[in-house]
C-alpha cells in the first residue's frame, strides 16, 4: 500500500507531467482560458489515462515488442472516442470549446509517454496508481493556470453558466492574459515556481528539460 | 484570378495569422523539446512539412473514400486517421532508407517521432473532417484548398520552430535567474515571440 501511495504522489510531485516531465503541453496551454473547458480537459485526461494504464498493464505480457506503439495508439484512441461522443452528447457547449483537442488527446505525450514507460513493465495496482496520480498532476496545474488567467484576464470566473469570483468594479483586466501569449507567460512563471519548490522539498535538483518520452520509445 | 488569390489567403492564413506553434498550441512537444540548436530545427521542420502534406493526402482519400461512404466516419475518425499517419510514416521511413539514404539520414531520426506530434493528427483532421476549422473561412474542404491549406500550416510551423531555435541559442549565454534558467524562460521568450503573431490576428478578416 506504501509503494501505491508513493507512486501515486510522484505524479502529482516530483514527477509532475506538466511541470517538471514537460509532456503534454500543448492541450495545457490552449484550452485553459476558462475553468471549466479546463477542469473537464482534466478529467477527460484522467479517465484515458487510467482506463489506458489498466488495458496496457493487464496485456502487457501478450503484446509482443514490436507492435506496441500501435497498440497502445488503439487502445488509448478507443477510450479518446468514449469521451469524445459522451461530451458531445451530454456536455456540447464544452465540446464546441475544447474542439480539435478532444481528438488531440490520443497523440498526448503524457498518455503514450505514460504507457510506454510506465504501464507496459509494472503490474495493474501501480498502473492505477501511476495513471490517477499522473492524471491528476495534469488536472491540478491546468485548472490553476485556467482559474489565474480567467479571473485576472477576464475579472472574473464563470463555470458553467454560475459567477463564482468576481473581482471588484476598479479592476480592469488585461486582456493578454487571455491571448496567446499569456499562457506562455504564466506557465512559464508556474514552472520556474514549481522548480523552486521541488528543488527546496526533495533537496536534488530537478532537471527540467522539455523532451517527449515517447522520441525512444518508438526508436 | 478569384481562386489564387483564396489559395493566397488559405496559404498566409495558415502559416502566419493562424500559426499552429505560436497562436494555437498545436504542436508543442517539439517546439521545446527540439529547438535547443538550429541544424535540428532545420531537419525538423523540413521533415513536417514533408509529412504533413502526405498525412493530408492519406486521410482526405481515406475520409472520403472510405469512412463517409461507410457511414462511420463520426466515431471511427479518430483511431483511422491516427493509424493511417502511423502506417504513413512507417512507410515513407522504408521507403526514404531504400531510395535516398543521404535524405534519410538527415530526416529519418525525426520520422518516428512525428508520428506522435499532434500536429500533424490535428491538421489532417481539421482539413478533412468538416466540424473543427475556426478560421472564419467555411468548412469542407476541396482537396485543392486542403492542400494548400497543409502547406500553408507546416511552412508556419517551420518559420515559427527555427525563429524559436536561434533565439534559444542566443538565450544560452544570456544572464537569466537561477530559477528561470532552462525551461521557465524558454516559455517566456515563446510568449514575447507570440505576441508578434497576435498582432497579425485579423489580417485579412481570416
Amino acid at each position: 500500500m506504501r509503494e501505491w501511495i508513493a507512486v501515486f504522489k510522484r505524479g502529482i510531485s516530483i514527477d509532475n507531467p506538466l511541470t517538471v516531465l514537460m509532456i503534454g503541453l500543448c492541450a495545457t496551454l490552449a484550452v485553459s482560458t476558462k475553468l471549466e473547458g479546463a477542469l473537464f480537459m482534466g478529467l477527460a485526461v484522467i479517465f484515458v489515462l487510467g482506463m489506458s494504464s489498466i488495458i496496457v498493464s493487464s496485456i502487457r505480457s501478450l503484446v509482443p515488442e514490436q507492435v506496441r506503439i500501435p497498440v497502445f495508439i488503439v487502445i488509448i484512441a478507443s477510450f479518446v472516442t468514449v469521451v469524445d461522443l459522451t461530451m458531445k452528447a451530454f456536455l456540447p457547449d464544452i465540446y464546441t470549446f475544447l474542439g480539435v483537442w478532444i481528438p488531440l488527446i490520443v497523440v498526448n505525450c503524457m498518455i503514450l509517454g505514460r504507457a510506454e514507460a510506465f504501464s507496459y513493465h509494472q503490474p495493474v495496482r501501480l498502473a492505477i496508481a501511476d495513471g490517477l496520480g499522473m492524471g491528476l498532476g495534469f488536472s491540478i496545474v491546468i485548472v490553476v493556470l485556467a482559474a489565474i488567467r480567467e479571473l485576472f484576464g477576464s475579472g472574473e470566473i464563470v463555470f458553467l453558466g454560475a459567477r463564482l469570483i468576481a473581482l471588484p468594479e476598479w479592476y480592469r483586466p488585461p486582456g493578454v492574459l487571455l491571448l496567446f501569449p499569456g499562457a506562455f507567460l504564466v506557465f512559464g512563471f508556474i514552472s520556474a515556481l514549481a522548480k523552486w519548490y521541488n528543488t527546496r522539498t526533495s533537496g536534488r535538483v530537478v532537471q527540467t528539460d522539455a523532451h517527449c518520452t515517447i522520441e525512444e520509445g518508438v526508436r | 484570378m478569384e481562386t489564387l488569390q483564396h489559395f493566397a489567403l488559405l496559404l498566409v492564413g495558415g502559416a502566419l495569422v493562424n500559426n499552429i506553434l505560436l497562436t494555437r498550441f498545436i504542436g508543442l512537444c517539439p517546439f521545446f523539446g527540439v529547438s535547443n540548436s538550429l541544424d535540428t530545427s532545420l531537419g525538423m521542420a523540413g521533415a513536417v512539412v514533408f509529412v504533413m502534406t502526405l498525412a493530408t493526402t492519406a486521410t482526405w482519400v481515406f475520409w472520403n473514400v472510405l469512412l463517409v461512404p461507410l457511414g462511420v466516419g463520426d466515431f471511427l475518425y479518430i483511431p483511422a486517421f491516427i493509424l493511417v499517419i502511423a502506417a504513413l510514416v512507417q512507410f515513407v521511413e522504408m521507403y526514404l532508407r531504400k531510395a535516398s539514404p543521404s535524405l534519410y539520414r538527415s530526416l529519418g531520426i525525426f520520422l518516428p517521432l512525428i508520428t506522435t506530434n499532434c500536429a500533424v493528427l490535428a491538421t489532417a483532421t481539421e482539413s478533412v473532417r468538416p466540424g473543427f476549422f475556426k478560421m472564419g473561412v467555411e468548412y469542407g474542404f476541396t482537396f485543392g484548398e486542403a492542400l494548400i491549406y497543409t502547406v500553408g500550416v507546416s511552412l508556419g510551423f517551420g518559420i515559427a520552430l527555427l525563429t524559436f531555435a536561434a533565439l534559444r541559442e542566443r538565450l544560452e549565454v544570456a544572464p537569466v535567474p537561477d530559477v528561470m534558467r532552462g525551461t521557465p524562460m524558454a516559455f517566456i521568450t515563446a510568449g514575447l515571440l507570440s505576441f508578434g503573431y497576435v498582432g497579425l490576428a485579423g489580417l485579412f478578416g481570416l
